[in-house]
C-alpha cells in the first residue's frame, strides 16, 4: 500500500547495523573460547549479529509505513556548540583550569540557544562559575586547580 | 592526542619546579598534599591511605588530602602521579600492583622504578587461604594433597586479572604444583558472596576481607600467606609453619613523582614514620588485619629494594603461568 | 534478643538528638546533591565520606545512610523535573516523571515520588528488621545460573519499558549490553573495544551514558526549535495529589514495595531491575497501558517505591554478611571499616546498638526525608519557571563537573558529548533511551554471570534448567515473551500505523 519509506527507520536500521558490525568486526580479534570457557568475544559477537538482525527487521518494515509529517529542524547549532564545549571542557580542565573553562563552557553553551544573546550569555556564565564553584569546589571539595598550569600566573 | 599537550606542559612546570625545588625545601611543606590512591574510594587501598594521612597531616601541619584516581589495575592513577609536578605536593600510595603492573599492561604510561622516588613502605597486608564451611580438607596438611589430587575439579574464585586474590592463588598453584580452576570475578565483594553460598571451593584473599568471615565460622581457613601469625588471627598457622613454601602479602608504598627533591623525601618518609608509629593507626591496622610497617622498612632504601625485588618476582610468576600483557 | 526489645534498642540510639541531627544532615546534603545532574548517591558518598571520620561510629553510619537514601530520592527530582536521571534506577522514574512535569503535574509527580518512597522505606525497614539473617541466608542460593536467569527475565520483562516498537526497544536493549562490554575482560584481562585507551579499561561510566542519552540528547531535542515549541512546562497545574491520584498510586505502591524489598536482598544485582520490574509489572496491570511513556503516575509510583525499598534491603547483605551489593554498600564497607568495625555475620551480636540503631535510623531517615521534601516540591517546581536558556547550560555544566568528579577521567566528560549525540539520534529516529540504560547496566552482569556458570558447570549448559530456581526463572522470561508477543502479533496491523504517534 504504501510507496515511501520511513526515514527514520531506515536510520535506525542504519545505526543498529553499524554498531552492530563494529561490535562484530571488532570482536573478531578477541578468542572465541570454549562452551566451557568462554573467551572475550563470545558474548560481543552474539549480541552484536543479533543487533544486526534486528537493524534488518527495522530496515523490512520500514517500507510498509511512511513517516508522519513533521517540520523537525536538526539543531546544527545545538550540536555544535552543547557538544563543542563538553569536549572543549574534558580537553582543557587539566590546562587551563576550574574557573576559566567553567566559564568559557557556560559562555559556549549558553550561546547555542538563539535566545541567549552575547550579553544574555555572559552574565549566565559569570553566574554560573560562582555558583559552580561554590558548590563543587567549596562545599564539595572536588580536588581542581583553579587556575591551571597552561595559564601564565 | 588530547593528553599530549598537557602532558609537555606538565612537564615543563615540573622542570621549572625542579629548578626551584631547592629553594623551598626547607619550609616544605607550605600548602596541601595531595595523595593520589590509583583505586576507588572505600576500597581497602583507600582506608589504609586515609588512615595514613590523617596521622601524616598532624606531623606536617598541612592537609594530606586524598584522590581517588581509579581505573586500569591502578594504572591510571599511577601515570597521573607520574605526569605530576615533583615539587612534593602530588604523591602517590600504591600497592603490590606497582610490582605487577609492568608484566600485566604493555605500554604502560610510566615506568615503576624511573618515573618515582619511593618514599616508604607502609604495610604488609596478609593472605589468608579460605574454602567454604563444608569444604572436606580440614587443615593445609588435608588440603595440599586433596588439591594435588583433585587440580581442576578444585574451583577457586579471585577479583580479577591483577587482584591481590589472583596473586595469591597464582603463588598458590606454583608451591603446589597442581592448577585449579580460576574463577574471576568482578572484584572480592562477589567471590566472597558466592563461597559463601559453596557456589565455590575456595579464594585467597587479604585478612581485610577474611577475617570476620573466619571469625564468624562462616569459612573455612588454611592459613596465613606471610612468615609471621596474624593477631587478630591467633589460631590459623602460617602456610610456613604448616610446610608449604609461600609468602605473599599485600604491600603498600608510598612514592613521589622522579626528580623530586631530597630534602623532601626525607621529610616526608620521617613523617611517615611517625604516623606509623600512631596508636589509632596502629589499633585501626589490627582491626584490618595488618600492622605498621617498621620503621626501617618506612625508609625509601627499604621501598626501592622490595620494588625491584617484586618486579622481578612477578616477571618470573607470570611467564610461567603464561599470563600475557594488554 | 526479641525483635521489640531490638527495635527499642535501636529507636534509642536513632532518636537520640545528635544522631537525629546527623540523620537529618545526612538526608540534606544527600537531598542537594543527589538533585545536582550528573552526581548520583555512589559519588556523593566518595566526596562526603572524609566528613564522617570525626564522628562516632553510630552517628558516622547513620549520616551516610541517610546521603544515601536522600541522595536518590534527590536524583528521583532531577529525574522528573529535567530527565535526567543519575542512576539506573531513576531511569525509570525519568520516563513518566518527566512527561508528567511537562504536563503541569511535577507537584503530583514527586509528591508521588515521596510517599511512595516513604511508605516502601517504612515496609522494608520491618522487613530489615524482622527478617534480615534468613533473607541473607536465602539470597545465598543464588549462584551465577540463578543470576544469569534473572538477568534474562529482566531483560526480557523489561521490553515493556518502551511505548513504541517493540524491536526498536529490543535494539536499544541489545546496544546498552554491547556499551557495557567496553572495558577489560575480567575474565581474560583482554582489553575490548578500547580503540587503545587505558581510560576505557574500566569501561565506560554509567553517569556518562545516562546523562549523554537523557540529559544532553533532550537538551538537544529542546534546541530544535525553540522558536515555536514550547520547550518547558505548561502552566504548573496542582502542587498535591487528587483523590483520584490517591487512588491510582495505592496499589502500584504495594506491589512496588514488595517486588522491591525481595530483589534488593540478592546481593549479585538484583536492586538493578527492582525499578524496571516494578514499571512492567505496572504497564502490564495496567487498564490503561497506553498511558504509561506519556505520563502515567502509576509508572512513578511503582518504581519509586520498588527502588527505595530496594535501597533498604541491599543493606541486608551488607549487615547480615558483610558483603556489599552494589558500588554503594562497598563505600559503606570502608566506612565501616575506617570506623574500626568490620562489617560482618558478627556485627549484629557484637555490636547490637549499632545494627539495630541504623536499623531504626533508616526509619527516622525515611520521615525526615517526606519531612523536607514535600515543603520542597514548590521551590522544586518553581525552579522549573526559570528560562530554559539560563537552565540548559547549567545542566551542561553540572553534568560535565560531576561525571569528572567521579574519577578524574577525562573519558567521561567526552563519553557524555558521545552518548549524547548518538542518544539524540536514536531518539529522533524514534528510539527510547530506557531500554538501553538497562541493558548497559545488565550487560556485564549478564555476561560474567553466563560465562561464570558455565565455567562452575564444567560446561555444560543444562545447568541452567537443572538448578530448580534458574529453571522457574526461564520458565517465567518465556511466559512474558509469549505474553508480549501475543497480542503484538494480533494488533500488528494496527500498530504499525500508530506507533510513530
Amino acid at each position: 500500500m504504501a510507496v515511501q519509506a520511513s526515514r527514520n527507520d531506515l536510520a535506525t536500521a542504519a545505526i543498529f547495523v553499524a554498531i552492530g558490525g563494529y561490535f562484530v568486526l571488532e570482536s573478531l580479534n578477541y578468542t572465541l573460547g570454549t562452551p566451557l570457557r568462554m573467551g572475550p568475544g563470545f558474548m560481543p559477537i552474539a549480541l552484536g549479529s543479533i543487533l544486526i538482525l534486528l537493524g534488518l527487521v527495522v530496515a523490512v518494515g520500514a517500507f510498509t509505513h511512511a513517516d508522519p509529517e513533521e517540520d523537525r529542524p536538526f539543531p546544527w547549532r545545538g550540536i555544535a556548540l552543547v557538544l563543542g564545549t563538553i569536549i572543549f571542557f574534558g580537553a582543557t580542565i587539566r590546562g587551563l583550569g576550574f574557573i576559566p573553562v567553567v566559564f568559557l563552557s557556560a559562555l559556549g553553551t549558553a550561546l547555542a540557544s538563539r535566545e541567549n544573546n552575547p550579553v544574555s550569555a555572559v552574565i549566565i556564565a559569570v553566574a554560573l562559575t560562582i555558583l559552580c564553584f561554590v558548590i563543587f569546589v567549596l562545599a564539595l571539595g572536588l580536588q581542581v586547580r583553579w587556575f591551571g598550569p597552561w595559564l601564565p600566573f | 592526542m588530547t593528553s599530549l599537550l598537557p602532558r609537555v606542559l606538565l612537564g615543563a612546570v615540573a622542570a621549572s619546579a625542579l629548578l626551584a625545588g631547592t629553594a623551598f625545601a626547607q619550609d616544605y611543606p607550605t600548602q596541601p598534599i595531595t595523595v593520589i590512591v590509583p583505586f576507588s574510594a572505600g576500597g581497602p587501598t583507600d582506608t589504609v591511605a586515609r588512615l595514613v594521612a590523617q596521622a601524616m597531616s598532624a606531623d606536617l601541619g598541612q592537609q594530606v588530602l586524598i584522590q581517588n584516581v581509579g581505573g586500569a589495575g591502578g594504572t591510571l592513577g599511577a601515570g597521573q602521579a607520574a605526569a605530576a609536578a615533583n615539587d612534593g605536593y602530588t604523591l602517590l600510595l600504591h600497592h603490590i600492583g606497582m610490582s605487577t603492573a609492568p608484566s600485566l599492561y604493555a605500554d604502560l604510561p610510566f615506568d615503576s622504578i624511573d618515573d618515582f622516588e619511593p618514599i616508604g613502605l607502609i604495610t604488609t597486608v596478609p593472605m589468608t587461604i579460605v574454602a567454604r564451611a563444608d569444604f572436606e580438607p580440614e587443615t593445609l596438611e588435608e588440603l595440599i594433597p586433596y588439591i594435588q589430587e583433585n587440580g581442576e575439579a578444585v574451583i577457586y574464585g579471585n577479583a580479577g586479572i591483577g587482584a591481590a586474590s589472583q596473586l595469591c592463588g597464582l603463588l598458590l598453584q606454583e608451591a603446589l604444583g597442581a592448577k585449579m580452576t580460576e574463577v574471576p570475578y568482578q572484584g572480592t565483594g562477589p567471590a566472597m558472596t558466592d563461597l559463601l553460598g559453596g557456589q565455590i571451593d575456595m579464594m585467597c584473599d587479604q585478612t581485610t576481607n577474611t577475617t570476620n568471615q573466619i571469625l564468624a565460622g562462616e569459612i573455612k581457613a588454611y592459613a596465613v600467606t606471610t612468615p609471621e601469625r596474624v593477631e587478630s588471627l591467633p589460631d590459623i598457622p602460617t602456610a610456613i609453619e604448616s610446610g608449604l613454601d609461600l609468602d605473599v602479602g599485600i604491600w603498600h608504598g608510598l612514592y613521589a613523582p622522579a626528580g623530586t627533591d631530597q630534602a623532601i623525601i626525607d621529610r616526608l618518609s620521617e613523617s611517615l614514620q611517625l604516623a606509623l608509629a600512631d596508636e589509632t593507626v596502629a589499633s585501626r591496622f589490627a582491626e584490618l588485619g595488618t600492622a605498621p610497617a617498621p620503621a626501617e622498612d618506612a625508609t625509601p632504601a627499604a621501598l626501592a629494594e622490595t620494588l625491584a625485588s617484586q618486579i622481578e618476582l612477578w616477571r618470573g610468576v607470570f611467564e610461567s603461568a603464561g599470563v600475557a600483557a594488554q | 534478643m526479641d525483635l521489640f526489645a531490638s527495635l527499642a534498642l535501636g529507636f534509642s540510639v536513632a532518636l537520640d538528638p545528635w544522631n537525629i541531627f546527623f540523620c537529618f544532615i545526612g538526608v540534606l546534603l544527600g537531598t542537594l546533591v543527589g538533585v545536582l545532574p550528573g552526581i548520583g548517591p555512589t559519588a556523593t558518598i566518595a566526596m562526603l565520606l572524609p566528613i564522617t571520620f570525626t564522628l562516632s561510629p553510630a552517628s558516622a553510619l547513620i549520616m551516610l545512610a541517610g546521603i544515601y537514601y536522600g541522595a536518590q530520592y534527590g536524583g528521583s527530582t532531577t529525574a522528573i523535573l529535567i530527565n535526567l536521571p543519575g542512576e539506573s534506577s531513576a531511569a525509570v522514574t525519568a520516563i513518566d516523571g518527566y512527561q508528567m512535569a511537562r504536563q503541569g503535574r511535577a507537584g503530583p509527580a514527586l509528591a508521588t515520588a515521596a510517599l511512595g518512597s516513604f511508605f516502601a522505606g517504612s515496609v522494608s525497614t520491618l522487613l530489615l528488621a524482622y527478617f534480615a539473617p534468613p533473607l541473607a541466608r536465602a539470597a545465598l542460593n543464588f549462584g551465577p545460573a540463578e543470576y544469569f536467569s534473572l538477568i534474562v527475565l529482566g531483560l526480557l520483562v523489561s521490553i515493556a519499558l518502551a511505548h513504541g516498537s517493540i524491536i526498536k526497544a529490543l535494539g536499544m536493549i541489545v546496544i546498552g549490553l554491547l556499551l557495557g562490554m567496553v572495558g577489560q575482560d575480567i575474565y581474560t584481562g583482554q582489553p575490548r573495544f578500547t580503540f587503545g585507551f587505558r581510560e576505557l579499561f574500566g569501561g565506560i561510566n554509567f553517569v556518562s551514558v545516562a546523562v549523554g542519552v537523557f540529559g544532553i540528547a533532550e537538551i538537544l531535542r529542546n534546541l530544535e526549535n525553540e522558536q515555536t515549541r514550547e520547550v518547558m512546562v505548561k502552566k504548573v497545574k496542582n502542587l498535591w495529589l487528587t483523590k483520584d491520584d490517591f487512588k491510582r498510586i495505592a496499589a502500584p505502591v504495594l506491589r512496588g514495595t514488595v517486588l522491591g524489598a525481595l530483589l534488593g536482598v540478592l546481593p549479585g544485582g538484583g536492586h538493578i531491575l527492582s525499578s524496571f520490574a516494578s514499571y512492567s509489572a505496572e504497564k502490564r496491570l495496567s487498564k490503561n497501558p497506553q498511558e504509561f511513556g506519556k505520563g502515567a503516575i502509576e509508572g512513578v509510583a511503582g518504581p519509586e517505591s520498588a527502588n527505595n525499598a530496594a535501597a533498604q534491603t541491599s543493606f541486608i547483605p551488607l549487615m547480615t554478611l558483610g558483603i556489599p551489593a552494589h558500588p554503594v554498600m562497598a563505600l559503606m564497607v570502608g566506612a565501616f571499616i575506617l570506623q574500626g568495625i568490620t562489617p560482618g555475620p558478627n556485627v549484629i551480636n557484637d555490636e547490637p546498638e549499632l545494627f539495630w540503631g541504623i536499623i531504626a535510623s533508616m526509619w527516622v531517615g525515611n520521615v525526615l526525608l517526606v519531612l523536607l521534601n514535600l515543603p520542597l516540591i514548590g521551590l522544586w517546581v518553581k525552579m522549573l519557571s526559570i528560562p530554559y536558556r539560563i537552565l540548559f547550560p547549567s545542566i551542561v555544566l553540572f553534568a560535565c563537573i560531576g561525571c569528572y568528579s567521579i574519577n578524574l577521567n577525562l573519558f567521561d566528560i567526552y563519553a557524555i558529548a558521545v552518548f549524547g549525540l548518538l542518544g539524540y539520534l536514536l531518539i529522533r529516529f524514534g528510539c527510547e533511551p530506557a531500554p538501553l540504560l538497562l541493558g548497559f547496566v545488565l550487560g556485564p552482569l549478564l555476561e560474567e554471570h553466563l560465562r561464570r556458570a558455565m565455567i562452575i558447570s564444567r560446561g555444560d549448559p543444562t545447568v541452567f534448567i537443572t538448578r530448580p530456581i534458574s529453571a522457574t526463572l526461564l520458565a517465567l522470561a518465556l511466559a512474558a515473551v509469549i505474553l508480549a508477543l501475543l497480542p503484538s502479533i494480533r494488533k500488528k496491523r494496527d500498530e504499525v500505523f500508530v506507533e510513530e504517534d
